[in-house]
């Protein structure tokens, strides 16, 4: 027994504990069959065993929410007759054993979860990690997953139109790849996983089941040893025409109404898709594992449950309609077979060479265990303080740290990324990658409706966060995450709706961790109640950490904790967006809102003095959500030029940005600021970041009728607007300062990566 | 003539991915009948649509070479006839490699010169503004239209271009803003900055950049929409 149970450990993940449990559940020790099904359904990957008791705490509904968590992506109601629908999930680890497949095929599974909801996906983005920008692989990385994101949207047509690329040291052995899709489908058309009804045929559809992907769900639930090369074959293959063919039968069989119920095989394939949509339907099913269509001859069933082969459905569907739905398939020339039925007792009955294999309850499966795991304070925070500025001093040449702030690789343009994205496909991207949010149109994919009185309607997109901010504050460093996405969005115009959240950290067995993913989860739920925007979905991804060795002494290198939020927002007119570059010389340049200064964890902390382990500023949840609603008011006022929030690299990157990334011409700025009226020094005023403002830029001379309404604006939601300066050709000069030419700038900043 | 009497018919093949794009911006925005010809449809006889587009997209996941399989498939037998015809055929990016696979066009693509995927916004000089496509388009007019594919380097040996040269076939090519054809504003590689030709009778085109995604101001450009307008105001007046 022992012997097995170590094999259980070391083959399927599962603790002795676990397994002991799975043994009195089943009255006897399970064979190898069901330990597959078991060590994949209750892995953490599709378990969520540590996670579970803090993602409950999150606001999931409220707003336009239509459907929250528990189905394959959340839904919002986006008004007459349509929703959107999204999700974002992680494919960090098969991405790192295999960058390009592992990208591509999170790519393609997110959409799948998209599509098997009934909606056709209309944008991608993506939130990417990799270690420092110097470190030898990462070039490897970089170049392989954009590769892999790019074949797989290009090649589904679905515009890629947004997310983040952050190079740091602490992913050199665990790089992260977020991958979010949103969809648009009509409201009665939506499909659920929960509507089996007994006597319903069980269909497979797409793809034949290979041995690829087999222990993936296992894999992603298990830190990286020293041997993470023999894990290549947990990776799945990517094949985005098959799934592009997919899409179009799916939709095509929706709209005939042949499906009752849909499930995509995603993680732990045939094994979570059958016992998922059967738990969630309330039924069982017979399932003929001598019907699906196999790459591979003599496949065992275990292999078969476990194959996480991509481009494969599980549907339900009624008798009588089957050949209807097999014409469907035959004339996008995939598979379509019927591989069992819906039950009304609760078990799954698998068949193999044509007799009974095994029955399994349900229930037993689908309810793993739930950890409150322990929790301690991380070591670490205990030395990190608020920054006290007296003891560093000014550096002398502060036009040289501006620059290397600009070119850096965070903060430089990440335009030979997003260009070997397809952006423009789909006529609806109104504001492409690369400035605040992505803004689209509706009207582009669906077909020309939804003309709203004012214009096009549109919605954002955002996606994002910042987890040295997490590292150094758990709990700012959540909320953070959160505003960001809310004030990119903001700045365009746009009404923050909705999140989806995906949660990347280390081992969760560690209490240290457990607490950072504890007070982060905090962290996303205060900042989302306040700002209004349920999470409708979402995906953790632990153990994101790697054994390494360094001579005789190994050690683990763990990422910070990296809690990524992708952020759906409306806006009434697309066309109406405002972006964040400067626009005319002689425009008048404000900073609206407050700055505090805090420079702890800021890039210039790093680059000035080489240590960036202090304390970020808190966050005044209030106040963001008044200084949102302000800069909204204004903006759909018209008064607005361009708006900008400040983030990494701080006002002096906001300025910077502002005024190169304008595509017709390069501008300058000339700010003078009363720094001491803010009691700043000059370095904490040019460089602290995600201060709790917005650089804007307003028409020249406003009249009397614009100047009286600001101020009642201003006035009413208690936010301060300052002038800074002016919008100019060709320099950035601030306070006399900074001096500096914009044309040389703007070489350094898209020539970087 | 009601643009609505125009019909256009829109190919489709497994893969392709702008028909959908295409189909809209014909309909929504020109006013004109557009349909989509399904590619296993054995549709004999083209004659009832005024012009064809073959929209961009991985007809057949461009697997093999962009648009080798789909130059193969029964439609396109139909495409080869209907523009031995004098019919109007437009192929738009993997429509553009799609018509240089079945020989209606002179030469072939290779993957673009930085071997990626290029998606950005280009200018294009229209170099002869008698043909189908560029008759409403102002004589040496800059156009701006984006790029989105990987494999749009054109290119024919010396005496295919001077050839097509010679029939002022070339119609489009990469330049600056202000017309330049330089090195810098091409692209792909393509040899001579080409973007776009026709055939010797001047009813086939073959256009790597998007018109569609360029034909409403809101998407930053309508330059594109020249190219829709030249093809309906050729048809009223034909």
């Amino acid at each position: 027994m022992d012997k097995t149970k170590k094999q259980a450990e070391k083959l399927f993940g599962l603790s002795v504990e676990e397994y002991e449990k799975i043994s009195e559940l089943l009255g006897r020790e399970p064979d190898s069959f069901e330990l597959g099904i078991f060590s994949a359904m209750w892995s953490e990957h599709c378990s969520y065993k540590s996670s579970k008791v803090y993602l409950k705490t999150l606001p999931t509904e409220g707003g336009k929410v239509m459907i929250g968590p528990g189905e394959n992506a959340g839904v919002v109601d986006f008004g007459e007759g349509d929703v959107l629908v999204f999700k974002m999930e992680s494919h960090n680890h098969p991405s790192f054993i295999e960058p390009f497949q592992g990208s591509a095929t999170g790519v393609g599974g997110i959409m799948r979860d998209i599509f098997t909801m009934g909606a056709r996906p209309v944008a991608n983005l993506n939130s990417l990690r990799f270690g420092s920008f110097s470190h030898p692989r990462t070039p490897y990385y970089l170049s392989e997953v954009v590769k892999g994101i790019g074949f797989y949207g290009n090649c589904m047509g679905v515009p890629t139109v947004g997310g983040e690329v952050v190079f740091d040291e602490c992913y050199n052995d665990n790089i992260l790849v977020n991958a979010f899709t949103i969809g648009i489908a009509k409201k009665d058309g939506i499909f659920l996983s929960s509507k089996c009804e007994v006597g319903n045929i069980v269909v497979y559809v797409g793809s034949a089941t290979g041995m690829d992907g087999i222990h993936g769900a296992t894999m992603a639930s298990e830190e990286f040893d020293l041997k993470k090369n023999k894990k290549r074959s947990t990776v799945q293959v990517g094949d985005p025409f098959t799934e592009k063919l997919l899409l179009e039968a799916c939709l095509e069989a929706m709209e005939k109404k042949l499906i009752v119920s849909i499930q995509d095989m995603g993680a732990a394939g045939l094994t979570s898709s059958s016992f998922e949509m059967a738990d969630k339907s309330g039924k069982g099913m017979l399932i003929d594992l001598d019907a699906i269509p196999l790459r591979t001859a003599g496949m065992t069933p275990v292999e078969m449950m476990l194959s996480e082969s991509q481009e494969r459905m599980l549907i339900a569907c009624e008798k009588e309609k089957f050949p209807e739905l097999k014409a469907v398939f035959d004339k996008w020339g995939l598979n379509c077979v019927k591989a069992g039925e819906v039950i009304k007792e609760k078990v799954i009955k698998f068949y193999y060479k044509s007799k009974i294999y095994k029955t399994l309850d349900v229930d037993v499966i689908v309810n793993g265990p739930e950890y409150k795991r322990p929790l301690k304070k991380p070591q670490y925070l205990n030395k990190i303080k608020p920054v006290k500025i007296n003891n560093y001093k000014i550096p002398e040449n502060l036009n040289a740290l501006a620059v290397k702030i600009i070119t850096h690789p965070n903060i430089a343009s990440k335009r030979t990324v997003f260009t070997q994205y397809d952006y423009s496909i789909g006529t609806a991207t109104v504001v492409p990658p690369g400035f605040s949010a992505a803004v689209l149109r509706i009207n582009g994919a669906g077909g020309g409706r939804n003309k709203s009185k004012k214009g096009d309607k549109g919605f954002l997109l955002n996606a994002g966060g910042n987890s040295r901010y997490t590292y150094l504050d758990p709990f700012t460093g959540g909320a953070l995450a959160v505003t960001e996405c809310a004030r990119n969005i903001t700045a365009c115009g746009g009404y923050p709706a909705a999140i989806t959240d995906c949660l990347n950290f280390a081992s969760p067995e560690d209490p240290e961790i457990m607490w950072q993913f504890a007070y982060a989860v905090e962290g996303i739920k205060s900042a989302a109640v306040k700002l209004n925007t349920p999470v409708i979905s979402g995906n953790v991804s632990f153990y994101n950490e790697t054994a390494k060795k360094d001579g005789d002494k190994t050690y683990v290198s763990k990422i910070y904790p990296t809690p990524v939020i992708g952020m759906l927002g409306f806006i009434d007119d697309a066309g109406s967006a405002v972006t964040p570059y400067f626009k005319d010389e002689g425009d008048e340049i404000y900073l609206l809102g407050s700055i505090k200064g805090g420079l702890g964890g800021s890039l210039y902390m790093e680059l000035a003095y080489g240590d960036f382990r202090q304390k970020p500023a808190d966050l005044d949840l209030d106040y963001e959500v008044r200084l949102q609603n302000c800069l909204r008011s204004l903006i759909n006022k018209g008064f607005l030029k361009s708006a900008a929030d400040i983030s990494e690299g701080g006002i002096f990157t906001a300025l910077a940005e502002s005024a190169i990334t304008n595509p017709e011409k390069t501008l300058g700025f000339d700010v003078n600021c009363d720094i001491k009226a803010h009691k700043l020094r000059i370095d904490e005023f040019l460089f602290s970041e995600f201060e709790q403002a917005f650089i804007i830029t307003t028409v020249q001379k406003p009249d009397g009728r614009r100047k009286s309404e600001t101020a009642a604006i201003l006035k009413k939601y208690g936010i301060k607007s300052e002038k800074i300066g002016s919008v100019e050709k060709g320099a950035m000069k601030i306070n006399g300062i900074i001096n500096l030419k914009s044309g040389k700038i703007k070489e350094g900043y898209y020539s970087a990566i | 003539m009601d643009n609505k009497k125009i019909k256009a018919g829109i190919t489709v093949f497994p893969g392709s991915n702008c028909d959908a794009d295409v189909y809209r911006v014909l309909n929504s925005v020109f006013g004109v009948n557009a349909s989509f010809i399904w590619h296993k449809d054995e549709i004999k006889d083209l004659k009832k649509y005024d012009f064809i587009v073959i929209p961009g997209g991985f007809s057949y996941g461009d697997y093999l070479r962009s648009g080798a399989l789909a130059a193969r498939s029964p439609v396109m037998e139909s495409v080869k006839d209907y523009a031995a015809k004098g019919g109007i055929t437009l192929g738009i990016c993997n429509g553009f490699q799609i018509l240089l696979e079945a020989g209606l066009l002179d030469g072939v693509m290779l993957a673009n010169r930085s071997l990626k995927f290029e998606c950005k916004d280009v200018y294009l000089k229209t170099l002869n503004t008698e043909t189908p496509f560029t008759c409403a388009v102002e004589k040496g007019a800059v156009l701006k239209m984006p790029i989105a594919h990987h494999d749009g380097n054109y290119f024919a040996t010396e005496s295919l271009i001077s050839g097509l040269d010679g029939k002022k076939s070339i119609i489009f090519k990469y330049c600056d803003e202000k017309g330049g054809i330089t090195a810098g504003s091409n692209p792909n590689g393509s040899i001579r900055n080409i973007a776009g030709i026709s055939n010797s009778a001047g009813n086939v085109m073959g256009l790597m950049p998007h018109p569609e995604r360029s034909s409403e101001k809101i998407l930053g450009s309508e330059d594109g929409g020249w190219i829709f307008k030249s093809i309906i105001k050729y048809i009223k007046e034909k």
